[in-house]
């Protein structure tokens, strides 16, 4: 139930705020990112639906100053001053987790792989569990880690990859980067199918 | 009747930080080492990790990572007219137990002593004087130079990744690192942690007063670093969960980061846990050890013979591994005669308490356990002590370990020690308090000792360890004089309140200080005034080494672990290069 109650509190508190209405710069972020946020699984579109505001808005900078690299959404941050681009993380923080676009079909081992990973991590690998930083079920820690919950798989698995190969970087002290060094292909599949599987909505079972 | 196992070449006796850094460099040399350990394995994964690792009352409350002392307490008095009394509540110091040792609970503050620190006695009295100091005081050279250290010095920090800024580079001076410290031939391994906001307060206000600040140096590290055992360490996310607990993001350096892994694999090494070593077994010359007898968890009794025993425990079990072995002569102050639990120390910490308005914003609980800003320029010998009636100094610093809601709730003096108006008070200052650590250097003294208890035993029937201790007035007058300076960066900094608090005596063990007890078993150059030599060796069983800082003649400025590292190196550099090829007296007794 704690869940439930966490996500309560973010959507009273940003209620106030009127999720309801979009900025009109909403607009060019639904053609990729969908009409209400849930992100799309062609191309790896991130869901936004939810996710911190904080971590939303320091996206957006990171890709107008470079310091995070896609060509079409650096074009895109280059376009909003300081006062849309928290307008637009304030709005996509408050709209509600839709249910999930994907349906991933992980295996039991996979499956186990990935909560072990995600709760746990692995000695072996010496890899620490994904949720001391992004929070119980991967709920996100608002002003440092971003959830992971009910985020699309594509778009995880190749964020992990661009951290593998230096292609993304904008995180604090190259924890990422350092992590994702540690992981293979299958631990990538496990744990990204892991947390696709969580609904943001719902606690997972355990 | 004790079971007898095949020899082998060494045993080492407790797998903490020295056990395990010696085992390795032993097994990877060809001896088969076997290493016991009385506690539990553990690993980062998976029992350090996630919200379980950051259980306040489990950890700091109930310290749970410490020795079991329901089972094998230690006992206590002032002064030796009094009864000691056994400790049932771990708070003035913290000794850990399991594989890893105390070092899975550290701060991660990794210091070098100053070339002064090991010819203390000699500096101090060409300095200042052969009357200078209290006759009472028993202040040694350790028999050891810094020069001869910092080789090993250099490869301790290189293990561990340590974070920090060189401030004195082979003689030259490095602007923003700290121009006190004695010459290290390269700099950190990874730079400086991010400063926190009361370090950048401390930092203008120490600069603006003349001092040099500079950045801690730290064992939570900075960015990702494999270390040359080609282990992989993470980075610090400052959670402020360090001093008592286990790190669950690998970046805090200890065993479980830095070697174990390496060790357990290699097929020379054989690690024994719930193994509670009873005594190091001598021959009837009693001038050669044959092995060591130790009881399991399943309660039977196992005799390991070996050629080489090395007892890496925390420094009062050193002592004690010792005394109940029959290994030197232990100590009795009435004559000044007998060596072992001679010199014991610890450190005199005092702090400063700079309260501000609501408007400046601390986040005290974004912190590592060594993201400190500090100085040097009241530590040690860096300042004059003509006049001053005592030796040593205390580093001045803003480390802000943690933030963590039952340990750390400053307020100011008058505030009610519970209630409401506690209550209002700890919202209050929680969040706009920036407090200073001052890590004050400890003489040894002809009064403070430790022998065994002659009344209470542990669970297996042995005597207790009996600790013997009050501040020495050189360490209390030090205490005074380092307050006031900070009591002065505290104003500097605009703070509304400043308060001082130095350390006064008498010592309690009801009140945590610090995890830094020394001396006992300590090195030196003359067998009656020493326990083991310059290679740690001890003078009267030469196939037994005592690792520890045990070996600490007295206690200086800073926190002993990084001294104690380059120790063990400089130790396994003599048993590979000299001892093991020859077995034997390292220096003639």
């Amino acid at each position: 139930m704690k869940y439930v109650l966490a996500t309560l509190i973010v959507l009273g508190a940003s209620g106030a705020a009127g999720a309801a209405t979009p900025p009109p710069e909403a607009a060019t972020c639904q053609a990729c990112h969908g009409v209400h946020g849930e992100g799309m699984v062609d191309g790896a579109k991130p869901r936004l639906a939810g996710q911190s505001a904080h971590y939303l808005d320091k996206q957006l900078r990171d890709f107008a100053s470079g310091a995070r690299d896609n060509a079409i959404m650096s074009a895109i941050a280059k376009g909003l001053n300081d006062q849309t681009r928290s307008r637009l993380a304030a709005y996509y923080a408050s709209l509600p987790i839709p249910a999930p676009l994907e349906h991933t079909s992980a295996t039991a081992a996979q499956a186990e792989r990935g909560h072990q990973l995600a709760i746990e991590g692995a000695e072996g690998k010496r890899v620490q569990a994904c949720n001391n930083c992004h929070g119980p079920d991967g709920s996100g820690v608002a002003l440092s880690a971003p959830a992971l919950a009910g985020q699309l798989a594509t778009y995880l698995a190749a964020q992990l990859k661009l951290w593998q190969q230096g292609g993304r970087k904008n995180d604090a002290g190259n924890l990422m980067s350092s992590v994702a060094s540690k992981l293979d292909e299958a631990d990538i599949a496990a744990v990204t199918s892991y947390y696709a599987s969580l609904s943001a909505s719902t606690p997972a079972s355990h | 009747m004790a079971q007898r196992l095949k020899e082998v070449d060494v045993v080492v006796i407790g797998v903490g930080m020295v056990g395990s850094i010696l085992a390795k460099e032993l097994a990877a040399a060809g001896y088969k080492v076997v290493g016991l350990e009385r506690g539990t394995t553990r690993f980062t994964v998976p029992e350090f990790q996630s919200p379980g690792i950051h259980d306040e009352l489990r950890f700091d409350v109930r310290k749970a990572l410490m020795q079991d002392n329901t089972r094998e307490p230690v006992t206590f008095r002032n002064h030796s007219s009094e009864i000691g009394l056994p400790i049932r509540r771990w708070e003035s110091f913290l000794p850990g137990t399991g594989l890893g040792g105390s070092m899975v609970h550290w701060n991660g503050q990794t210091f070098r002593f100053q070339a002064n620190d090991f010819e203390l006695a000699t500096r101090t009295r060409e300095r200042y004087g052969k009357g200078f100091l209290d006759p009472d005081l028993t202040l040694q050279d350790w028999g050891v130079t810094y020069d001869e250290l910092e080789p090993h010095y250099d490869r301790f920090e290189y293990l561990l990744g340590t974070s920090g800024k060189a401030g004195n580079l082979k003689g030259q001076i490095q602007p923003g690192g700290d121009p006190h410290e004695s010459p290290r031939s390269r700099d950190y391994p990874t730079p400086p942690q991010k400063e926190h906001y009361s370090g950048a307060l401390f930092r203008k206000a120490a600069s603006s007063l003349g001092h040099h600040p500079f950045p801690q140096p730290s064992s939570n590290l900075s960015q990702p670093y494999t270390n040359p055992e080609g282990l992989k360490m993470n980075t610090c996310v400052f959670c402020g969960f360090c001093e008592r607990y286990a790190c669950e993001h690998y970046a805090k350096s200890t065993p479980q980061t830095f070697i174990l892994p390496v060790l357990l694999a290699n097929p020379n090494f054989e690690l024994r846990t719930g193994c509670q070593v009873q005594r190091i077994n001598l021959d009837s010359s009693k001038k050669r050890a044959t092995g060591v007898t130790y009881i399991d968890n399943a309660g039977r009794e196992f005799e390991q013979p070996a050629s080489l025993v090395i007892t890496c425990l925390f420094a009062i079990n050193n002592i004690r591994m010792l005394l109940l072995s029959g290994i030197g002569k232990p100590y009795d102050p009435a004559t000044g005669k007998g060596v072992v639990g001679r010199n014991y120390a610890y450190q005199t910490m005092s702090t400063v308490a700079s309260f501000f308005d609501e408007d400046v914003i601390i986040n005290p609980f974004m912190a590592s356990g060594a993201s400190g800003t500090m100085i040097n320029d009241f530590a040690g010998d860096n300042f004059d002590h003509s006049g001053l009636g005592f030796i040593g100094g205390a580093f001045i610093g803003a480390v802000n370990t943690n933030g963590r809601p039952i340990q750390y709730h400053p307020t100011p003096p008058g505030t009610p020690a519970w209630g409401k108006g506690w209550k209002d008070a700890v919202i209050k200052h929680y969040n706009h308090t920036v407090m200073f650590s001052l890590h004050g250097s400890s003489v040894s003294q002809k009064q403070n000792y430790a022998d065994l208890d002659p009344t209470y035993k542990d669970a297996w029937g042995q005597p207790l360890l009996r600790i013997t201790f009050d501040f020495p007035k050189n360490d209390l007058k030090m205490a005074e004089y380092v307050t006031a300076r900070g009591v002065e960066i505290g104003k500097a900094m605009g703070a509304k309140q400043v308060v001082g608090s130095p350390r006064k005596g008498p010592y309690t063990t009801q009140q945590y200080q610090t995890t830094h007890n020394t001396g006992g078993t300590v090195m030196g150059n003359d067998p009656s005034t020493s326990v083991v030599n310059r290679y740690l060796q001890s003078w009267d069983v030469p196939n037994v080494f005592v690792i520890g800082a045990s070996a600490y003649p007295q206690n200086a400025s800073w926190n002993p672990t990084g001294t104690l590292g380059a120790l063990t190196y400089w130790v396994a550099d003599a048993l590979k290069s000299k001892y093991l090829r020859n077995p034997g007296h390292l220096v003639s007794p």
